[in-house]
């Protein structure tokens, strides 16, 4: 236990540090983390630079911490559901899948009698399920490349949907695609309540599953001799990855990668026990979010870039040496 | 196996017959469909110079171009998508699979943010650039690996993914509109080309695509087996090296001046494979007109749909390949686990 408490460790380490870092760049340099200080010791006469600090730099701080837990939990459930280390909510095409369903939910108002959340969630299931049934469904055995694959299919279909519904709509193709590579630039604080309830949700249902998953990475045979149905682990497992990315995916838009990164680099941590892989996943996630919103405050362009651009320059290349090297492919 | 059965010469002219007039026929659909819709008297008037109303600006400067290119580009996609089926042997391959699409999109981008003052005519050479070091780094991490088909194809999807994000890190990066012009482009539209684009590319895909139809019987001998082939005269190695050459500069040309339009260089040559047969020489032909036929009805769909408003050609042949790639997929796993 000593050695594992090394890597706990380092986890929170690297989540207070990018915490600070992340409250602490931004686009007016003179305001900084003595702001915060300020803002917690004295409060009663609020300066231009603390408001700051406490309307602009707190909610997107906080909103890029809870989306790295999600995303980083629903990775690791897909990856646990598929026993697939490939798999992640972009892979699969459901990141996608929940940006048409919030697409279509607003170019539709009124259409649908549910909230445009909903839309997002439903969007992710929907593509979840069409991406396992190419796959081979519910099958014993889904084939690892195969589920890949048609989650790809399915994503550049509903990216395809995507863009059409907005080309029809209005010239606001920069907008979307500001929307469409996962943006925290416009969150506010009332984004946070929502998010927040989703995270804990995320982090309690993953606890409660956590002893599931370990069965089923015995194989489904051993998980159903011990008396754990692998099916109703894959159906729960499911539709938690999907409100999870959904809702994530509707505020923020689709982040890709994150998912597949994090679940990974815990693991290589912490083990393979999802009992201690929950809680280190939620730590890694949110750390590595908020490196990543910090420096898409600091690089040079002059421009801010969203979050889901470091992300991703973060997240493909590490995508490229697992599809070269990971060994549990099969075929 | 469809692949093996050759169609007999006089099918083959009742296809190819049927192929051309549908493609004529699509052509003069996109003159007269857009934003202003011209009859079809008009239309005769202008191109044949006959007395009457004509619209001379609109046809021959806006959308005679568009159809020259998207004939271009067609072609050359659904021979790069051949050529590169018939020497990987892979159903799944294509251009937009080995990566070659994503490279030449992001070397067009970061030449046009590096060095805006370059002319139109540095776009195929920069675009062919692009393409080659994604499709360099794909197939030979999958030789390198020794990897199956599927295999490959995931390799290709994760190094597309690569380019596509440095793309995406391009579009936001930058907000002046000369910069983000490419924006358009990009999804793989034909929208304001005009005849300079057309100028900088028809000569190389017009020669390329020479050479591999030159190259067509060559490739049907590599079919039989290296040892064949090699008995037969011919190196095995370097036809694949030509052949996959020709392939990545022919995508990244048309990348390079209209964008990624996804999955045209995946279905031409399947659906030309249905309809004459799997030997190169008689495929590559009909892919190309199927090539062209897919674009230049992309382009026109888009245009018709909700006019003035046009969806871009590239979102269209995406919403229509993917689920046509998910078929092949399904099928090709049950030919080989059943």
């Amino acid at each position: 236990m000593i050695v594992k408490s090394f890597q706990w460790l380092t986890l929170l380490v690297a989540l207070l540090l990018g915490a600070v870092l992340s409250l602490h760049v931004g686009g007016r340099a003179d305001v900084g983390i003595a702001d915060l200080l300020a803002v917690i010791t004295h409060w009663d006469s609020p300066s231009l630079s603390q408001s700051i600090m406490v309307d602009i730099r707190l909610p997107r701080t906080l909103i890029a911490g809870l989306l790295g837990i999600n995303m980083g939990l629903s990775g690791l459930i897909l990856q646990a559901i598929t026993r697939n280390n490939l798999a992640s909510p972009s892979i699969l095409g459901i990141n996608q899948g929940a940006a048409l369903g919030m697409t279509l939910a607003i170019m539709l108002p009124g259409f649908f009698p549910i909230a445009d959340e909903a839309m997002a969630v439903l969007g992710a299931l929907f593509a979840g399920i069409l991406t396992f049934s190419f796959a081979g469904g519910l099958r014993a055995k889904v084939s690892p490349l195969r589920l890949i694959l048609s989650g790809v299919a399915v994503g550049a279909f509903s990216f395809a949907m995507v863009r059409f519904s907005f080309t029809l709509d209005d010239e606001v193709s920069r907008d979307v695609i500001l929307w469409t590579t996962g943006d925290v630039a416009g969150v506010r604080w009332h984004d946070t309540p929502l998010l927040l309830a989703l995270s804990l949700f995320g982090i309690i249902a993953s606890v409660l599953l956590a002893h599931r998953f370990n069965l089923l990475a015995l194989g489904e045979a051993a998980s159903q001799g011990v008396g754990a149905n692998p099916h109703i682990t894959l159906v729960l497992g499911a539709l938690i990855a999907a409100t999870l990315t959904g809702i994530s995916v509707s505020v923020a838009g689709p982040i890709a990668f994150v998912g597949l990164v994090i679940p990974h680099l815990c693991r290589a941590m912490i083990g393979s026990n999802h009992r201690q892989l929950v809680p280190a996943v939620a730590l890694g996630g949110a750390a590595l979010m908020l490196y990543a919103e910090a420096f898409s405050k600091i690089v040079i362009t002059g421009e801010e870039l969203p979050l889901g651009v470091i992300a991703a320059i973060i997240g493909a290349p590490y995508f490229v040496y697992q599809a070269l090297f990971s060994k549990e492919m099969g075929l | 196996m469809s692949a093996l059965i050759s169609s007999s010469l006089q099918q083959r002219s009742v296809i190819y017959l049927i192929l051309l007039s549908a493609l004529v026929l699509s052509c003069i659909w996109g003159l007269k469909i857009g934003a202003i819709a011209i009859s079809p008297q008009v239309l005769a008037n202008t191109l044949f110079n006959l007395d009457g109303p004509q619209q001379k600006y609109i046809l021959l400067t806006s959308r005679a171009p568009r159809i020259v290119l998207a004939l271009l580009t067609g072609g050359a996609l659904a021979i790069a998508g051949s050529l590169i089926q018939a020497v990987i042997r892979n159903p799944l391959a294509s251009p937009k699979v080995v990566g070659i699409n994503s490279g030449a999109a992001f070397a067009t981008c970061l030449m046009i943010a590096l060095f805006p003052t370059m002319t139109l005519t540095n776009i195929p050479v920069v675009a062919t650039l692009g393409g080659a070091l994604a499709a360099t780094i794909v197939l030979l991490g999958a030789h390198w690996r020794g990897l199956s088909p599927v295999r490959l194809a995931l390799v290709g999807v994760a190094v597309g993914m690569l380019f596509d994000s440095g793309v995406d890190f391009y579009l936001v990066a930058n907000t002046s509109p000369e910069k983000a012009a490419p924006m358009m482009w990009l999804t793989g539209s034909l929208w304001s080309r005009t005849w300079s684009h057309v100028e900088a590319v028809w000569l190389p895909i017009v020669l390329l695509s020479g050479l591999a139809f030159s190259l067509s019987y060559q490739l049907d001998i590599l079919r039989l087996g290296d040892e064949t082939a090699i008995g037969l005269g011919q190196r095995p190695a370097l036809m694949r090296f030509i052949a996959l050459l020709t392939a990545t500069v022919l995508a990244s040309i048309s990348v390079g001046v209209v964008g990624v339009l996804g999955f045209v260089g995946l279905m031409a040559p399947h659906m030309a494979t249905r309809l004459v047969g799997g030997q190169t020489r008689h495929m590559l032909p009909c892919a190309m007109l199927v090539g062209m036929l897919l674009v230049v009805l992309a382009d026109c769909v888009g245009r018709a749909l909700a006019p003035p408003i046009e969806v871009s050609a590239g979102v269209l042949t995406a919403l229509f390949g993917a689920p046509f790639f998910i078929v092949l997929m399904l099928k090709s796993d049950r030919e080989t686990t059943g």
